[in-house]
């Protein structure tokens, strides 16, 4: 697929990535964004995660041009943003779905995006299709919900086609539906070759929508790994068993040399032996069991592991748009 | 593509923009309406009977004089040595009058500082001598009713001119006589009412060389002297008596006010062009507040981010703003501004400001139209202030009120003020800019040209919009 851009040089989808190097931001004396490197891909989309204020946003508005970094640089597709003459052809960008006039007409509100940037008329009624807001595309942006905001938000990130697009915690606000219809989106984006970045403070949001996670905290990168890594990573060699006899086969595996626990009324997890050697030792005890399954962590576990020591807020946790 | 075509694209999609929202339509209709609706106010409220005037002369017969009375025939003479220059109409000379009753019947040889020697008579009669100042020997010889009048250096003696005064009396009063008409308006505030009149200055002359002779031989009795008509009084009501004094034959005489018919007033002071456009202070508001929403609304709702991720060329956005947002302003106040004139114009007319005191304002008329033109260039001007301090100050509320402050309230403020701190105020504040609706060059509150004042407005702008600018490259979105 390829994507000419209005300068004539034409990209292939494959190519164009974003990249930071070094980038370091200040705000008074915060730290907001802390000698940050890495590349989102194309092809995959990439989960941008880490506590409210670790400087996702921050770390976006940069990419974006917004905010001039201190130290480092942004590219987007090899080149800054702020030399990008069409730039939403290159990168779309959902930051905030609140930044609207609560007074425009969705048609409006993405027309004058269209304008600036020289694309055509018709890409307004085509967005507005492809996020289901068609029907609404003549209302004032001020009657709709914070979900049809988003969706709107996204509408205005699709307009130039781009093959790059950052999202700034997109399900914040949605329903179930629409969690579920923009991890489809999400997906659909990013096998047709562009280059997503998804950010969001909850891991479970990303868990079956991103390939590849960057994780930063306080500014600093904490990890920067393909998702299956991560999970293999936290999961260990953790075996979990079922078994109505508990107390018999926590003795028979502790002797065994295995690390045991108990982790419900008849569940253990067992640290140190192979899956098979845990099979074997019960059947040479005859005990019996009903289950005996390598352990999966979940995302949250393997990103509370990570990000232990490094959220920027402890319990209570404050809730807000980072 | 080149640089033109991006900035196009951005003037467009600016254009949607400030096209699509509710306030534009309310401010653009709340700024003209308010502006109409204001100015028919003023126009009904104000009445004039300029032209129930009526048509005959007003006579002015004020001076100081020197005299005393001759029976019969016989001749004055004197050198005016030197006269103060403090007008061109500034008279020094010797007068034979019927008494010292104003706006008795007199003939008199006078010099002038701007109109040469002259020989006057009944407020009416002006015959030339030559063009020469003082120092000049004058003398006024009667002769019945015949009074001839001579200039001379000296030695040789040229006669001005003659003039039969038919009901003069036998006894006449003859003498020495000084008068300074004034050449500027006093202006005096008290309590906030504004008083306009003459600024009276005594005009000083000195005298030598007086001989008196009847012809029936009398000797010259004793000299007297009076200010003809009273002493002339300022606008606050302050006299302004003159004076004389005489010492080893010289006379120094002082004395102000005016010696002639003057003519039926040409017309009443009002300017009912601007008038008719004063509903401009209510309209601006709303143009104000236009052009501050136009860049706070984007601040509020984080949508400037949007803009700049859209263009991050964000110098273009603002002159595309600029631009967008002039021309629709513009065109709003020139519609208001038309129909404020249209609308007042009538009014105006019913109210007593008729031909001839008042004669009918034309657009084709240069003052006029630059009048109405130029209301609309300040509105459009004031809202590309507003544009910039909210750029720079990102608040609707602080913008709007420190635009207001600089127009609304200097010209409120300013009135109150002496007359010389509110001439600085008007040709300072962006209230300056207001001086294009002037249409009367005559009036005492012409503080500052038409167009220097539009320019003192603009340098407002300009600095505002440049400093936005500035920041606006150099802040975070």
């Amino acid at each position: 697929m390829t994507v000419t851009s209005r300068e004539g040089a034409a990209a292939t989808l494959a190519e164009v990535s974003i990249e930071v190097r070094g980038l370091r931001k200040r705000y008074g004396s915060t730290v907001a964004v802390d000698g940050l490197t890495f590349t989102v891909q194309p092809g995959r989309v990439t989960g941008f995660v880490g506590p409210n204020g670790a400087g996702k946003s921050t770390t976006m508005r940069m990419i974006l041009g917004l905010d001039a970094p201190d130290s480092g640089v942004a590219l987007v597709g090899g080149r800054p943003y702020r030399s990008l003459r069409a730039p939403l052809r290159h990168v779309g960008a959902l930051l905030d779905a609140a930044a609207v006039h609560p007074g425009r007409r969705a048609r409006n509100h993405l027309l004058w995006m269209a304008q600036y940037n020289g694309l055509p008329r018709r890409r307004v009624g085509e967005v507005l299709e492809l996020v289901g807001l068609a029907g609404v595309a003549r209302k004032r942006v001020g009657g709709f919900s914070l979900g049809m905001r988003q969706r709107l938000g996204i509408a205005a990130a699709l307009l130039g086609d781009p093959p790059a697009l950052m999202f700034d915690e997109p399900v914040n606000g949605l329903d179930p539906e629409g969690i579920h219809w923009i991890r489809g989106l999400l997906r659909s984006l990013a096998a047709q070759g562009r280059a997503i970045l998804v950010s969001s403070h909850l891991m479970s949001e990303l868990e079956d929508t991103a390939d590849h996670l960057i994780v930063i905290g306080r500014g600093r990168l904490i990890a920067d790994t393909p998702v299956s890594d991560l999970v293999a990573a936290a999961s260990g060699d953790q075996v979990i068993l079922r078994t109505a006899r508990r107390s018999e086969a926590m003795t028979v595996l502790a002797n065994a040399g295995a690390t045991v626990a108990a982790t419900g009324r008849d569940a253990l997890t067992v640290r140190g032996l192979p899956a098979d050697r845990i099979v074997a030792l019960l059947g040479e005890n005859n005990l019996p069991f009903a289950e005996v399954a390598p352990h999966r962590a979940s995302l949250e576990e393997a990103y509370m592991e990570l990000t232990r020591g490094a959220a920027e807020f402890t319990a209570p946790v404050i809730k807000e748009a980072s | 593509m080149t640089a033109r075509d991006g900035f196009v694209q951005i003037l467009r999609g600016e254009w949607t923009k400030f096209r699509s929202v509710r306030s534009t339509a309310w401010c653009v209709l709340l700024g003209a309406g308010l502006m109409v609706l204001l100015s028919a106010l003023v126009a009904a409220g104000s009445t004039t009977d300029a032209n129930d005037e009526p048509a005959e002369p007003i006579i002015a017969d004020q001076f100081h004089f020197v005299h005393q009375p001759m029976v019969g025939d016989g001749t004055l003479v004197a050198r005016v040595s030197s006269q103060q220059d403090t007008g061109p109409w500034a008279r020094a000379g010797i007068m034979i009058k019927q008494s010292t009753q104003p706006r008795s019947r007199y003939a008199a040889v006078m010099v002038t500082p701007g109109h040469g020697v002259r020989l006057q008579a009944d407020f009416t009669t002006d015959l030339a001598g030559s063009a020469t100042k003082a120092p000049r020997w004058l003398r006024l010889t009667r002769a019945g009713n015949v009074i001839t009048g001579y200039e001379g250096d000296g030695t040789t003696w040229t006669e001005v001119g003659s003039v039969t005064l038919d009901t003069l009396p036998r006894t006449a009063e003859v003498g020495l006589f000084v008068t300074s008409p004034s050449t500027a308006e006093r202006v005096v505030r008290r309590a906030g009412g504004t008083s306009v009149g003459p600024d009276w200055r005594l005009g000083t002359a000195t005298f030598d060389n007086v001989s008196l002779a009847p012809a029936s031989g009398a000797r010259p009795g004793t000299w007297r002297n009076d200010d003809v008509g009273g002493p002339v009084q300022q606008v606050d009501g302050t006299p302004l008596a003159g004076s004389a004094t005489e010492a080893g034959g010289t006379f120094t005489v002082r004395g102000a006010g005016d010696i002639a018919a003057q003519p039926p007033s040409p017309g009443g002071d009002n300017d009912t062009v601007r008038d008719a456009l004063s509903g401009i202070y209510i309209g601006l508001i709303a143009i104000v507040t236009l052009g501050v929403l136009f860049a706070t609304s984007e601040y509020k709702t984080g949508l400037i981010r949007s803009t700049f991720a859209a263009s991050p060329r964000r110098g273009r956005v603002l002159v595309a703003k600029a631009l967008v947002l002039g021309v629709s302003t513009f065109a709003t106040g020139l519609v208001a501004s038309l129909a404020a004139f249209l609308v007042a114009q009538p009014i105006q007319r019913g109210n007593g400001f008729r031909p001839p005191a008042y004669p009918t304002a034309s657009l084709s008329d240069g003052p006029v139209l630059r009048a109405v033109v130029g209301s609309a260039l300040v509105l459009a001007v004031l809202a590309l202030i507003g544009l910039g301090l909210g750029t720079i100050l990102h608040r609707s509320a602080g913008s709007i009120t420190i635009v207001i402050a600089l127009v609304v309230v200097p010209s409120i403020v300013g009135s109150l003020l002496p007359i010389r701190v509110e001439t600085w105020i008007q040709r300072l504040t962006p209230l300056a800019g207001l001086a294009i609706q002037q249409t009367r060059t005559d009036r005492f509150d012409t503080y500052i040209a038409p167009w220097a004042g539009f320019g003192v407005l603009c340098a407002y702008a300009a600095v505002v919009l440049g400093a936005a600018f500035w920041l606006l490259r150099r802040r975070d979105a």
